[in-house]
């Protein structure tokens, strides 16, 4: 699934490994995320959005 | 979700679904194979042990495999200098084990008396090691590429 997550994150200047900390996760499930290679859970969908100060809709919904 | 299963899992989300189906597919495997030597043993006669040892050996051979193979162990190693370190501390430990379990072995059983036991504790030590070293060797290197991948 494509998403905003790593542009929003870039934009943030935020860390795979620092929003991989602050969300419980590896940083290699972020990476996953962030390639469209794994679908989180609505759980870290909600921790990924909070963190990154967003909501889910800007950062998961309809990604061309 | 609570499952008896949640403590052998890992807290990490991706990782947890991947050992599920690791551990799911392992377990349909080891299923297979006992049907298999079940309707087997008419014509061959297998032993308990062998069935049994057998039936272990799918299952642990198969999880550990895939384990090793999905390159998730080393979440965290994604840059060249990392690798190099972590294939040494690999190294290290494995010398570690080694003079670790001479010595247990040293203290608890004595020193070998006959050449062929010295022949039997080394080729053990040998075996194990190149075991220990190629697993995590294969893991470390996926999970390095994978990694790599991902940044």
């Amino acid at each position: 699934m494509k998403n905003n997550v790593k542009i929003t994150r870039i934009k943030a200047s935020i860390t795979q490994e620092q929003l991989a900390r602050k969300v419980g996760v590896t940083r290699q499930t972020i990476g996953l995320i962030e390639k469209g290679e794994y679908n989180p859970s609505l759980q870290l969908c909600v921790a990924i959005a909070k963190e990154l100060n967003r909501t889910l809709d800007e950062l998961f919904w309809e990604v061309d | 979700m609570k499952s008896w299963i949640s403590f052998l899992l890992p807290d990490d989300e991706y990782k947890n679904i991947k050992m599920l189906y690791f551990f799911s597919e392992g377990a349909i495997l080891l299923f297979l194979s006992l049907v298999v030597m079940l309707i087997g043993n008419k014509s061959f006669q297998f032993g308990t042990e062998t069935i049994l040892l057998v039936a272990i050996g799918i299952f642990l051979l198969y999880v550990s495999g895939r384990y090793i193979i999905s390159g998730i162990e080393y979440t965290d190693i994604s840059t060249e200098r990392a690798y190099r370190k972590e294939l040494k501390a690999t190294i290290i430990k494995v010398i570690g084990f080694v003079v670790i379990f001479l010595t247990v072995y040293l203290l608890l059983m004595g020193a070998p008396t006959s050449l062929n036991q010295w022949f039997e504790i080394g080729g053990l030590l040998i075996s194990v090691s190149i075991v220990k070293f190629l697993s995590t060797y294969v893991s470390l290197k996926r999970s390095y590429q994978k990694n790599k991948e991902l940044l």
